[in-house]
């Protein structure tokens, strides 16, 4: 695996999992905190089959069916369509218009919840094997989306994807076993608005590629349109401070 | 069964889509870009992906800005 490769597949899949991983180990921390261990951890390890299993199935039949170009083209346009959505949610928090994404305030609302349904320790705990199953699938699919779309380009990009991503869910879980409470220090708005640059600007070079544009410098002009993302985000940024001075919080989807 | 169909798409549609205009539009940028590159003319072909990205950018500040007045709808 050259170090391209590597840059390319693993460093976005490293950030977006870890992202991903902080917020699902948020809502395993809870159950587990609440409700005891092993109930939790046999829904996260089966969450994890489940998405092992998605990314064995889409990523193969993708990479061996449907033709490169076409490929490209499919997989630069769910990028960009992914990207967008995060960069515009980041971008709207920056701006004070959609509220922080709040880890602990989570963490002590779902205690609240869980402590609510009480628990029966005579029979397995299924409230919290649903709970954090539910939790890491969801928060994994975007993780096993991520690894899809970049792994695409071949075997020894899947291979960097995954391992991107498998180091991110190995850092998070062992900070997180080491401190036992959310992660609040991760800068979440701050990773998922490079995250999110970084999904469109991948999606502009993969899906250009597919329709036969020509980049100078081919995979040398990303960090150009990197540049261009983020140049135009922090632009918006403060087009949205100078309109909105006071704030507002409301959900990204009714602005 | 078709609670469950609707929860597969309902997720699957909620990691694209967050503002239903700006997946539109993003779509309708795709689009243009794929036939700018299937034209005969080689220099709109070579530079059909700058083309892609000046209009993404584009949508992405005028989206955002259309998300900034309806913000201050909700505050006035």
């Amino acid at each position: 695996m050259d170090l391209t490769t590597l840059a390319i597949a693993a460093t976005p899949a490293f950030v977006a999992s870890a992202v991903e991983f902080v917020e699902a180990t948020t809502i395993v921390l809870a159950v587990g905190i609440t409700r005891g261990w092993r109930a939790p951890l046999v829904g996260s390890v089966l969450a994890a089959l489940t998405l092992a299993a998605i990314v064995a199935v889409f990523g193969v039949a993708l990479v061996t069916v449907v033709p490169e170009h076409l490929l490209l083209e499919f997989v630069g346009t769910l990028l960009l369509l992914f990207g967008l959505r995060w960069l515009r949610k980041a971008v709207l928090r920056f701006a004070g218009i959609v509220a922080l994404h709040d880890e602990d305030e989570i963490y002590r609302r779902e205690v609240a919840d869980l402590k609510a349904q009480g628990l029966k320790r005579t029979a397995w705990d299924w409230v919290g094997t649903i709970v954090a199953y539910k939790a890491v699938l969801l928060e994994g699919i975007e993780v096993a989306f991520i690894v899809i779309a970049f792994g695409a380009k071949g075997a020894s990009a899947m291979s960097a994807a995954i391992l991107g991503a498998v180091a991110a869910g190995v850092v998070v879980i062992a900070l997180a076993a080491a401190l036992r409470q959310p992660l609040t220090a991760v800068p979440e708005n701050w990773m998922k608005f490079g995250v999110g640059a970084m999904l469109c600007s991948f999606g502009v070079f993969w899906f250009g590629e597919g329709v036969g544009a020509h980049w100078p410098g081919d995979a040398a002009s990303i960090p150009i349109i990197l540049a261009a993302f983020l140049a135009a985000s922090w632009i918006s940024a403060r087009l949205l401070r100078s309109l909105v001075p006071e704030g507002v919080h409301v959900q990204a989807r009714n602005v | 069964m078709s609670s469950v169909l609707r929860g597969i798409w309902d997720n699957t549609y909620g990691l694209l889509v967050d503002d239903g205009q700006l997946a539109v539009g993003a779509i309708v940028v795709l689009g243009i870009t794929w036939v700018v590159a299937s034209s005969s003319n080689q220099t709109l072909q070579d530079n059909a992906g700058w083309i892609l990205l000046v209009l993404v950018l584009a949508l992405v500040v005028v989206n955002l800005y259309r998300a900034g007045r309806s913000a201050r709808r909700h505050v006035s």
